[in-house]
């Protein structure tokens, strides 16, 4: 079986020679660089410990935008992205921070339909941004490996990067139409987005907006219902319409179990992170395991972190137990691997995947 | 006791009605009502309700919001009587997350909801330097230092803060809680904090038996 055999079994809910797995979303810098040192390897994690996809990402834009009418004047090591997000970099010296970075909102002030219509959003659905990816997926694809493309933070995550957190959840709040013309004008480009990709034949759309919280909703459900569920229910016909049975994955950090039912109704094939620190894992193969795949689970705020080895082997039996029967799950770390991840507890965690069902044949890879 | 005349503002904070709480509290200014009463019976009870409704899930974070403004929206029309009259702080409390996370949302509500309770708030922001958390207590005068981390990564800024209170000699002079999406309570008992809550309305509980004398119970282990 291929890796990318595997996942398209195990996504589609019948049982792989073993579960397949990844890294999740990245490795923070400073673990990568314990990570070179350590393994004296100049390929990828991905590829030195055999992860089963590979991310596929957008070609650049050609369009460079002077976002600094709406920025202002940013810190020294400030960064702008293409959407006009600005980055600036916290106060710390420790490695351990440099990846997290605090946001300058350009729409913080966006209060009319106007301002919304003015804004320069990037080119995202353009066609020479697909040349990259039409051609990784094929590598990507040839190789046995899944390709997965990455279209996280689809719409609300998007909007309040651009808009801030309390001014766009005020603005749901009032009912305000700017933050429908907001939403739209990103909904519009990720339904060009996911149905390029589809089109491309990309295995697994990945999707995902965090609306949850460590004990629950972010919002209600019926606001999230009212503003976020049809948009992205539009996103993911766009792609169905070109490729029914192209896999969506969805993303969403925290507890967000009330609204899985939805998110199964408008077409979400899989769920990510699951994160076991607030949900549990087992209870949601029992209710939604017969139409829903679960991927990730792997703790990265509690077992990752503080964690012993023989902990993580454990806890990777435990889901493959209690979440792998019939297939329908995928694990990885539930999020980025911080810095203070013993780097024992991610070769534990690859051992134990790759070690685990029927399938032994398939250990990590040493060489590179 | 007569709690009419406080009702329709508490209702205003309650429902997240900005508009009608500055106008109720400009009428109950006129009409002579005591400001600081206002905020006793109308405000504080407004925001221990909606902190109640929050942790019963029939609010969320957009309900919490909305009530925050309404509450700093009468707060505003009410400021310049409270400033004149006798002050009647529960306490001051410096809140901030810690050197290195940006993660401002949890911290901001719970820093409002504390207000709301009573508690004077000195905002320190994100990424907050020990040494900035030090000078709160000497300078600020603080009663309670409020620290938040979001991601493991920045969790041992709690204890490095901690640290740093010590080594000035001022630990014993303040309190210190912590919160945050990974930090539990078998952690802050390991770093020396006073006590852990994860959320706003246990931050509020927290702090009253904290500044009565009491200690926080003994963290159950997580």
């Amino acid at each position: 079986m291929t890796s990318r055999e595997r996942v398209l079994v195990a996504m589609r809910r019948r049982e792989p020679d073993r579960v397949p797995f990844d890294l999740s979303f990245d490795i923070s810098p400073a673990k990568l660089d314990e990570f070179r040192q350590r393994t004296g390897s100049t390929a990828s994690p991905e590829e030195y410990f055999g992860a089963d996809t590979r991310m596929i990402r957008l070609g650049p834009s050609r369009i460079e935008t002077d976002f600094s009418p709406w920025l202002g004047s940013l810190s020294p090591g400030a960064a702008v992205d293409e959407w006009g997000i600005g980055r600036t970099p916290t106060s710390s010296t420790d490695r351990a921070h440099a990846h997290l970075d605090g946001f300058v909102h350009p729409l913080r002030d966006a209060r009319t339909d106007a301002a919304i219509l003015d804004y320069p959003f990037p080119d995202i659905d353009a066609d020479y941004r697909y040349e990259a990816p039409r051609s990784a997926i094929r590598a990507v694809q040839e190789a046995g490996l899944t390709a997965v493309a990455m279209m996280e933070c689809t719409i609300f995550e998007t909007a309040w990067f651009l808009r801030g957190m309390e001014g766009l959840l005020l603005d749901f709040a009032d009912g305000s139409s700017a933050a429908a013309a907001l939403l739209d004008a990103i909904t519009e480009r990720r339904i060009v987005q996911a149905r390029r990709y589809a089109e491309l034949g990309a295995d697994v759309l990945s999707m995902g907006d965090d609306v949850g919280t460590q004990r629950g909703m972010l919002m209600s459900v019926r606001m999230w219902r009212g503003w976020l569920k049809p948009r992205l229910q539009r996103v993911i016909a766009a792609a169905r319409e070109v490729r029914p049975d192209v896999l969506v994955f969805y993303h969403s950090d925290g507890n967000m179990a009330a609204i899985i039912p939805d998110l199964i109704e408008i077409g979400v094939d899989i769920l990510n992170p699951v994160q076991p620190e607030c949900m549990d894992p087992a209870e949601l193969k029992r209710l939604y395991g017969d139409r829903l795949s679960f991927w990730g689970l792997i703790g990265t705020q509690r077992l990752l972190p503080f964690g012993t080895p023989a902990e993580v082997a454990a806890d990777v039996r435990l889901r493959i137990e209690t979440v792998g029967r019939g297939g329908g799950l995928f694990l990885a770390p539930t999020h980025v691997i911080e810095p203070e991840v013993p780097f024992e507890n991610i070769v534990a965690f690859v051992e134990a995947v790759a070690g685990a069902g029927s399938g032994l044949s398939k250990r990590p890879r040493r060489s590179g | 006791m007569d709690h009419a005349p406080y009702d329709p503002l508490r209702n205003a904070v309650i429902d997240g009605d900005d508009t009608l709480a500055r106008q109720l509290a400009e009428e109950a200014s006129r009409a002579g009502l005591d400001a600081r009463q206002l905020v006793e019976r109308a405000m504080i009870p407004a925001m221990d309700e909606v902190g109640a409704r929050f942790e019963r899930n029939e609010y969320f974070v957009p309900e919490l919001l909305l009530s925050a403004r309404a509450m700093k929206a009468a707060f505003a029309v009410l400021a310049p009587a409270l400033a004149a009259g006798p002050a009647a702080s529960r306490g001051r409390i410096a809140i901030g997350t810690v050197r290195g996370d940006l993660h401002d949302i949890g911290k901001n509500l719970v820093a409002t909801v504390l207000q709301g309770a009573g508690f004077d708030i000195l905002d320190l922001g994100v990424d907050v330097a020990p040494e900035r958390f030090v000078e709160a207590v000497c300078s600020d005068h603080v009663d309670v230092i409020a620290m938040s981390s979001l991601i493991t990564t920045t969790m041992p800024g709690m204890a490095g803060a901690i640290g740093a209170l010590d080594r000035a000699g001022l630990r014993s002079a303040v309190k210190v809680i912590v919160g945050g999406a990974p930090v539990t309570a078998a952690y802050a008992a390991r770093i020396g904090a006073d006590g852990y809550s994860d959320n706003a309305a246990g931050a509020v509980a927290l702090v009253r038996r904290l500044l009565k004398g009491g200690s926080s119970d003994p963290p159950p282990p997580r």
